[in-house]
């Protein structure tokens, strides 16, 4: 071989040896477990001093890659693959550290919003983190609707869920809040208020895991609803509430039979309200709740 | 003066520098889609990646062209034959540093309009919650070309007293770095935790490096043109009367230092 052509067979032999790895490399970064790709990050105070003149960047890349790692998660979970829980407390910790970043970033209060409190249920640290951008962002009228949601919704504190919608409404300029604060504020319109929020919250959704999950809660609660306006009427006609869904099924006063997209079975308390065994959970996301908890680490 | 400035230009053209960034603003075209993964904010997120992405060029060039463009001239003993033409060594170090700054600005405006461009766009197809306050991003481009040309005088100023091209190079990213992060030092001392915990010698010897090193966390307005904050035009006076005078005291060091420097 002349000396000339010895660059040319190493290229070869290079570009031979690359496309040999590729593929194993590709498939190696494509199995690596998803909490390795979450990975660990320095505090929030050496990112804040590193980042120079990036810190919105670096917020909004943290958002992103919490984004990316649940929409891969959620979407084994929507096709019923079941899978390790995503790790909400890291998701959470990292939200924490974006918003510090950049207290303006609508993405990190949106998304720790749908997380935090139908499944991690840390209501609290919801409503601390939207007071926190309502401070920044005071033309937003979405936060203090989610901090009246969450104050009405799960933590039946409705003399704050009035404060909190009534700036919505101020800062939304539409009844849309008004509505919300006057007939949602009793336990039995509630299931409304949720189908209400739901919609609003997957209408403006574009990201299509999380559009999906709201869709399934949606269509959960609205059975809810339907269950429940069966329930009244049968309380009005005969006078007593039923005692299962079955009896509302059989009396006619329900048609057809209620499905819960969680794959559980919807069922009525002694009190008469209206329960689910899936308890509007995937089977595969129950035990999380108990070990995340969603708090800031 | 006006010679300098011209060859100075002349030269960062030659290098293909400029083509260089042509190529590299193709990456706008591409910041719309990029910034559809967000959920709530991409008009947001365009602004925040083209704004990043201008600033990490400037960032380069700064750096790069103030820290060797007298160097690369005293290394290859152009000096010698500039400095016997009739021309003081203060005018051409200071022709040298507005040819770059020069030079600083003229990418600002390239890059700025495409990235306006890739604003506009992404606000068509996804409209931002808020309207876009254009001003602000306008004055978000140029004060960062500002800040960077704080950073090529620094460079400058590094490259009058080095024999290599290490010390302005490594010395200009780290005055950018610490010159960012001042205010948050300062802001920290004068919380009521701080107080306790820094000592007095500490907080002193930090107060004296506030001082010291350029504030450039004042250039910084991306968050008033990502979210549409209103500007406040007495900070911005402030900050570019602040942006006069420090870059002229530092290049007044440089060409004192330079003037001296002995080239053999």
């Amino acid at each position: 071989m002349s000396a000339a052509h010895r660059p040319i067979m190493a290229l070869l032999v290079g570009l031979i040896a690359y496309r040999v790895i590729l593929g194993p490399f590709t498939a190696y970064m494509k199995q690596k477990p998803m909490e390795e790709k979450l990975g660990y990050l320095p505090s929030t105070d050496v990112m804040r001093y590193m980042s120079a003149d990036h810190k919105e960047l670096l917020g909004a890349s943290l958002v992103m890659k919490v984004i990316i790692y649940f929409g891969g998660i959620a979407e084994k979970q929507q096709t019923n693959v079941i899978v390790q829980p995503p790790d909400y407390a890291r998701m959470s910790g990292i939200l924490h550290g974006a918003i510090k970043l950049d207290p303006y970033n609508l993405d990190a209060y949106y998304f720790a919003q749908s997380f935090l409190t139908w499944e991690v249920k840390q209501y609290k640290l919801a409503n601390d983190l939207l007071e926190y951008g309502m401070k920044y962002r005071t033309w937003d009228w979405m936060l203090p609707f989610f901090a009246g949601f969450n104050s009405s919704y799960f933590m039946k504190d409705y003399a704050a869920a009035a404060k909190y919608y009534q700036r919505a409404g101020e800062l939304s300029g539409s009844n849309l809040s008004k509505l919300l604060a006057g007939r949602y504020m009793q336990e039995s319109g509630q299931t409304e208020l949720a189908i209400t929020y739901l919609s609003a919250m997957e209408k403006g959704e574009r990201n299509q895991a999380l559009k999906k999950n709201y869709q399934t809660r949606l269509a959960a609660f609205k059975e809810v609803r339907r269950i429940e306006m069966a329930r009244d009427r049968f309380k009005e006609a005969r006078g007593q509430l039923p005692t299962t869904v079955e009896q509302l099924l059989q009396s006619g006063f329900l048609s057809p039979a209620p499905v819960d997209p969680y794959g559980g079975q919807f069922y009525l308390e002694p009190d008469g309200k209206v329960a689910t065994t899936s308890k509007f959970a995937f089977a595969g996301a129950k035990k999380e709740n108990k070990q995340n908890t969603g708090e800031p680490q | 003066m006006v010679i300098i400035i011209g060859i100075t230009l002349k030269g960062i053209f030659r290098d293909r520098i400029f083509q260089g960034i042509m190529a590299l603003a193709v990456i706008f075209l591409f910041i719309p889609s990029a910034a559809s993964l967000s959920m709530r904010q991409v008009t947001e997120l365009s602004i925040t990646l083209s704004l990043s992405l201008i600033s990490f060029i400037m960032l380069l060039l700064a750096v790069f062209l103030g820290a060797t463009s007298i160097w690369k001239d005293i290394e290859r003993r152009y000096t010698f034959s500039v400095l016997s033409l009739p021309i003081s060594r203060q005018t051409y170090l200071l022709g040298r540093f507005l040819g770059i700054a020069l030079f600083i600005l003229i990418t600002a405006l390239f890059l700025g309009s495409m990235a306006m461009i890739s604003i506009k766009m992404a606000s068509l197809i996804y409209p931002p919650a808020r309207p876009l306050l254009w001003s602000a991003i306008v004055a978000t481009i140029i004060f960062d070309a500002l800040k960077y040309i704080v950073v090529v005088a620094i460079a400058i100023l590094l490259a009058t007293i080095s024999t290599s091209f290490f010390l302005p190079v490594f010395g200009a990213i780290s005055m950018f770095l610490a010159g960012t992060a001042t205010q948050q030092v300062y802001d920290y001392l004068h919380t009521p935790s701080a107080l306790v915990a820094v000592s007095a010698v500490v907080r002193k010897a930090a107060l004296m490096l506030y001082y010291l090193l350029p504030n450039l966390s004042g250039f910084d307005l991306k968050v008033h043109a990502i979210y549409a904050i209103p500007l406040n035009i007495q900070g911005l006076l402030l900050t570019l009367i602040y942006f006069l005078v420090y870059t002229g005291i530092v290049l007044s060091i440089g060409t004192l230092l330079f003037a001296r420097r002995e080239m053999k």
